[in-house]
């Protein structure tokens, strides 16, 4: 018998790129259990927010952090949308839809490059970014930036497409079809990639259960809780569209949920870019937002994104709570790396999509 | 099989009244134009959280999050559970600052009781592993309620304000 050692993996660390801690205790080379500790850059947002107008509050948001902005103006102006009693033009429920599966697209390809780097293949890592690269350059042409879409208002959304615009997204997503298809095969059957992903990282269905752990990181382990279908919204139940599962349990199976979901969200633009009802994309002026509360869900690619919002009926919330979908999953890292080798710990981190500047708020 | 979110609801608020004991408040639900329902509840007695938690998980449902809020009492503390997709809000009151830990029956509650704990003092009765989870050791539990909160340091109401308030409690623990 070996004696159990100490590793202390952060708060800053060269395979991390925010700071959280993990104190690791291993065994040889191989890991016992975890302890998580977070709070190096909490930034009060939550008491930020109740400073700000409603209005303002739909940019603050935005900034909670980068690969899923769009999602955070868009649940909190949802949850503020229920207080009001306002339902927004049709039109507009399909250009949230088209705005925020650009998103998820662009933010599941970069996940997975992450993976490529974590295991040293450094040429797929490369290759996957420079085929987001085609979603970047999307965003910038449609909403005039490469991650903060300003998409979302309360009542509608802020933009509108064209017929050139149109044509020009659908050609984009077109061209993504081949390389996205080629880097999934890669992924999906690389020897190398299979060795350092297959069997690493395990999270039963029963523990992703348990533990309520969202987004891919649940529908990995066949956990069917895609919040679009539970609880749907915007334009989702008029769209064709089945939940991506996948049963391996491991960060190959959730790397492969997140590269069906590229497709998926591809897929999900052109059926929203066919189906166009024409008319307004917001209401007329803003809506008085009485006193009340409000909750609302979206599915962020890293999985539910939750908003309550209290309103005393003055320009101001009274109260707002948000929970990001990587809040769920860090518990679940606790299950998922005891017996895996210390080169293991930084892939299912990753596995999970961890967003500390979400987490931290 | 679809579920149907407007009967569900009122079968888990029938169940609400049995496992309740010292009864509650249905404040109010919304139901939306694709089926969505969020039901709103104020407990009467914040014990009864250990009743609902029970409950929620009776019918494989998890917590969503947790939300304290300051009101004259102390604190009002708003839970979120999801089950069969519908968003159930339950609203207690705690004058004390302290409330029955949830985590040993929903373990989706864990870091956010840790993170009431670390934020507002409130103290968690019963939690597994009550560890600190944002703030350092070394920081008093619910130092941002009481000194200065970040969002007021950055809209530049920070140096006296903050030294104001640390001399009074300084003063208040000398004298």
């Amino acid at each position: 018998m070996g004696e159990i050692y100490k590793v202390p993996v952060g708060p800053i660390h060269i395979a991390l790129e925010e700071p959280v801690y993990f104190k690791v205790n291993v065994h040889g080379e191989t890991v016992e259990n975890v302890d998580i500790l977070s709070g190096f850059v909490h930034r009060g947002m939550e008491a930020l927010v109740l400073r700000r107008n409603y209005l303002q509050n739909m940019i603050v948001t935005e900034r909670t952090c980068s690969l899923c902005s769009n999602n955070h103006p868009f649940t909190y102006i949802m949850a503020v949308e229920k207080i009001a009693g306002v339902r927004i033009p049709e039109r507009a429920e399909y250009l949230r839809v088209i705005a925020d599966e650009v998103k998820r697209a662009a933010s599941h390809l970069f996940n997975v490059s992450m993976l490529a780097h974590l295991v040293g293949f450094h040429s797929l890592m490369t290759q996957t970014m420079e085929t987001r690269e085609v979603l970047q350059d999307v965003k910038e042409s449609i909403w005039g930036n490469r991650m903060d879409l300003g998409a979302n208002t309360i009542g509608g959304v802020k933009y509108d497409l064209d017929k050139d615009q149109i044509k020009y997204l659908l050609g984009k997503l077109i061209s993504l079809k081949k390389p996205v298809r080629e880097l999934a095969a890669i992924y999906r059957d690389n020897r190398i990639v299979r060795a350092r992903t297959e069997g690493v990282g395990v999270l039963t269905k029963e523990d992703a259960l348990r533990l309520g752990v969202v987004g891919p990181t649940a529908r990995g382990s066949g956990v069917d809780n895609d919040i679009r279908k539970a609880y749907p919204y915007a334009a989702y139940s008029k769209l064709d569209w089945d939940v991506v599962l996948e049963d391996g349990c491991d960060v190959r199976a959730r790397a492969l949920v997140r590269l069906k979901e590229v497709f998926q969200a591809i897929d999900l633009v052109e059926q929203c870019l066919s189906k166009l009802p024409e008319g307004p994309v917001a209401l007329q002026g803003y809506p008085r937002i009485p006193a009340g509360e409000g909750v609302a869900r979206t599915e962020a690619p890293r999985g539910e994104l939750f908003f309550y919002v209290k309103s005393d009926g003055s320009s101001k919330p009274e109260r707002m709570k948000w929970r990001v979908p990587t809040y769920l999953n860090w518990e679940a890292l606790k299950v998922m790396m005891p017996g895996n080798k210390i080169a293991d710990i930084s892939v299912i981190f990753n596995s999970i999509d961890p967003c500390i500047s979400c987490t931290e708020r | 099989m679809e579920i149907d979110k407007k009967e569900m609801a009122a079968l888990l608020l029938t169940e609400f009244h049995v496992y309740i004991e010292s009864g509650f408040d249905h404040r109010f639900s919304h139901e939306d134009h694709l089926g969505n329902v969020d039901m709103y509840i104020s407990l009467h007695d914040k014990e009864d959280i250990h009743a609902v938690a029970l409950l929620i998980k009776k019918h494989n449902g998890r917590v969503v999050t947790i939300t304290p809020y300051v009101v004259d009492k102390g604190f009002e503390i708003a839970y979120h559970f999801d089950a069969y997709g519908i968003v159930i809000t339950v609203t207690l009151l705690t004058e004390d600052s302290s409330v029955d830990s949830i985590t040993s029956n929903l373990k989706s509650a864990d870091w956010t009781e840790r993170e009431m704990q670390d934020l507002f003092n409130i103290k968690l009765l019963g939690h597994p592993n009550p560890d600190r989870l944002i703030l350092d050791e070394k920081m008093a539990q619910g130092i941002f309620k009481e000194y200065m909160t970040l969002s007021d340091a950055m809209t530049g109401a920070a140096t006296n304000t903050l030294w104001e308030r640390i001399n009074e409690a300084k003063g208040e623990q000398d004298g």
